[in-house]
């Protein structure tokens, strides 16, 4: 008689094990959603104790020095885009979109790839930044160490997410069902197949200004490019005009289709809208508006390009807006006395895409001299904001099929208005200071500053208060999202 | 007599589509490099403060290596037109030369690194040029373990007619590498 080993059964794998090995988009999109929306949490409350230190222009009272309010301020656009919003959208578009196109993710081992490399990167640079490190400081202050790390983690986080764009791109032109053609496509899968396009053709830039930088801060004086004060402005064109407008771009999409199903609509003037949203992610393409390296005398910036972008994409951002109101329009009454929460985030998505449009047109008028105020920032919280709307309301929308029945509607639409209303407060307020002059990084001098005119103290203040409402709105989103999966698991027990 | 089971429809090849697009966003970061490149020494040579130092980058070690790649090219092709044609010795062939002339263009350039009179830290022409450079040996690296783990493939029997994306794939990345090094071997060991 011979004794045979068996193996260990399957039931003994952990919830934990079947989480880190699972190639499933739909276990994924929850690290994507949460991991992302976390980490928008993270940078909000960096860019609320920003400013909370410009409440007082002249010193530094919140943190000890110009340099850490840099690092802080530094840390809350990086984190904003491109470990909070992107990633959190990177959650909806690997579920929702092969589900439009027909078919499932392709390469699921490679998405899972991207998301623990995003996963890694993301814990690496948030690391970075707390221990001194972050994309340089002016006055040199930080830690060259971490400075590397930093850099490295942003290298990591951007190879995740250029990885699941290209998975979903894949899947939308390779993997969609025999009959859909491209004009065929859900709003939300095109406009993801334009964004997606961009991101693979502007991720790649931004990581040769990091690698650049790297190779130059490591390990002996920098020459150029890994001076500390040097690195944040080789990599800010990616958070500013016309760049940051591509992040919009699939929320435009996602708005258009929730609209549509909520409003049992069907869009009209399809193939212009198409157009609209291409032209869209055509005008964000902004690699080449890279001011560090100016060639002295014609600050790109300034130069007939930039200009013509910011202009441009205003009129393309309008023509969305009107197919929006077109379809509430016509199908306005089919949503009731009471319309769901994504519709109404969507509208507000929209909006606010606009007005960042038009305040990044303001933004580009030269006698006005606003290139280096706060109305940069102003044009970042709005787009970020709206993308942020845009985000909530497909999860929202599409959070049945993502996790289960269980949804939060009334949570939802309480945490969008609060989030909306804190986007708003804090655009509003940056426009106005950035008027009167208050530059985009106050550091902690009335120099710096730019001896902003009188009444930004007040405008100040009510931007803390949009900071504020922003954590919060983000806080009843997240204790809303575990709601909906602890009711999905019970339901599904049960 | 005619079939009555309808065509098969043809659809886009998966891997081959992945492979353009993560092609692209290579070629895009060398862009990005290229366009710093250049435009950096633009500058400098419009401010009258020179580049590189005279005779500091030999032209010997870039045209070596462009030479390698350029034959790698042709290797290449062969190995993909064997699949197409089931000549599994071929491809073997083709591929395992087209990996040696990748190891070659490696070692080549890290002879040139360890030879070459110019510190990293010299100037950013130097910085410059280190980084794009070593930039591309990592691709090559990459197309070489690539390449590695086709040849292994092929050997089990596994790249065919029929299965040939895979091939076509790791071909247009390395069509894709020999044209970035063009750029390098113009921009940077000709023009200097």
């Amino acid at each position: 008689m011979t004794t045979t080993d068996t193996a260990a059964s399957d039931s003994t794998t952990s919830s934990f094990e079947e989480v880190v090995t699972s190639t499933d988009p739909f276990v994924m999109s929850r690290i994507w959603g949460f991991g992302g929306m976390a980490l928008v949490s993270l940078g909000s409350i960096a860019g609320f104790l920003v400013g909370l230190e410009r409440l007082d222009l002249s010193s530094a009272n919140v943190f000890s020095s110009a340099d850490q309010v840099f690092q802080f301020w530094s840390a809350h656009r990086v984190v904003m885009v491109l470990l909070g919003v992107l990633p959190a959208l990177m959650g909806i578009i690997t579920t929702v979109v092969p589900r439009q196109c027909g078919g499932s993710l392709v390469f699921p081992r490679a998405a899972a790839l991207a998301c623990w490399t995003w996963v890694i990167g993301a814990g690496i640079t948030v690391v970075g930044f707390l221990v001194d490190g972050g994309l340089g400081t002016p006055g040199s202050g930080g830690q060259r160490q971490a400075t590397a790390l930093t850099l490295v983690g942003l290298l990591l986080v951007i190879g995740g997410l250029l990885l699941v764009s290209i998975c979903v791109m894949t899947t939308i032109v390779s993997g969609r069902s025999t009959g859909l053609g491209l004009r065929d496509l859900p709003f939300a899968a095109w406009t993801t197949l334009v964004a997606a396009t961009v991101w693979t053709a502007m991720l790649p830039v931004l990581a040769a200004n990091a690698v650049l930088a790297y190779v130059d801060l490591r390990g002996r004086t920098a020459v150029r490019f890994g001076v500390e004060d040097a690195i944040w402005e080789q990599l800010s064109w990616m958070f500013t005009h016309p760049a940051v407008y591509v992040l919009a771009l699939p929320v435009l999409g996602i708005a258009l289709d929730v609209l549509s199903r909520s409003t049992e609509t069907d869009q009209r003037n399809r193939d212009v809208l198409l157009v609209a949203t291409a032209a869209f992610g055509f005008l964000s393409f902004g690699v080449f508006a890279q001011p560090f390296f100016d060639t002295p005398g014609t600050p790109i910036r300034e130069e007939a390009l930039s200009v013509l972008a910011a202009f441009a994409i205003v009129p393309v951002g309008l023509v969305v807006l009107g197919g929006v109101v077109d379809t509430l329009r016509r199908g306005a009454s089919n949503l009731g006395s009471k319309p769901p929460p994504e519709v109404v985030l969507s509208i507000l998505a929209v909006l606010l895409v606009v007005a960042g449009t038009l305040v990044g047109a303001l933004h580009v008028i030269a006698p006005l001299d606003l290139l280096d105020t706060s109305v940069t920032g102003s044009q970042f919280m709005l787009v970020v904001g709206a993308t942020l709307l845009g985000v909530g309301a497909g999860f929202h929308h599409w959070g049945d099929e993502i996790v289960g029945p269980g949804a939060r509607p009334g949570l939802v639409l309480l945490g969008g208005l609060a989030v909306a209303l804190g986007v708003a407060l804090n655009g509003i307020t940056d426009l106005i200071s950035g008027l009167l002059g208050q530059t985009d990084f106050t550091g902690a001098s009335l120099a710096v500053a730019g001896y902003p005119g009188s009444g930004v103290e007040a405008l100040n203040f009510v931007s803390v208060v949009g900071s504020l409402a922003l954590v919060g709105g983000l806080g009843i989103w997240m204790v809303a999202g575990i709601l909906h999966i602890t009711a999905a698991k019970n339901g599904s027990v049960a | 007599m005619a079939s009555n089971v309808p065509a098969v429809p043809t659809r886009p090849r998966t891997l081959v589509v992945a492979s353009a697009f993560g092609t692209g966003s290579v070629v895009m970061y060398f862009g990005g490099l290229f366009a710093l490149y250049f435009s950096v020494r633009a500058d400098a040579m419009a401010w009258g403060a020179g580049w590189f130092p005279e005779g500091a980058v030999q032209l010997v070690p870039g045209g070596m290596n462009m030479a390698t790649m350029a034959m790698s090219v042709i290797t290449m092709a062969w190995a993909v037109h064997s699949v197409l044609h089931d000549d599994r010795v071929h491809a073997m062939l083709a591929m395992a030369l087209t990996g040696i002339l990748g190891v070659a263009m490696v070692n080549q350039t890290v002879f040139a690194f360890m030879d070459i009179g110019l510190p990293i830290d010299t100037s950013e022409a130097a910085t410059l040029m280190f980084t794009i450079v070593g930039s591309h040996l990592v691709m090559v690296v990459a197309g070489v373990v690539w390449l590695g783990m086709l040849l292994l493939r092929t050997l089990g029997g596994q790249d065919t007619r029929r299965h040939r994306d895979l091939v076509s794939a790791a071909a247009l990345y390395w069509y894709a590498s020999v044209a970035v090094y063009s750029v390098i071997w113009i921009g940077i060991y000709i023009a200097k």
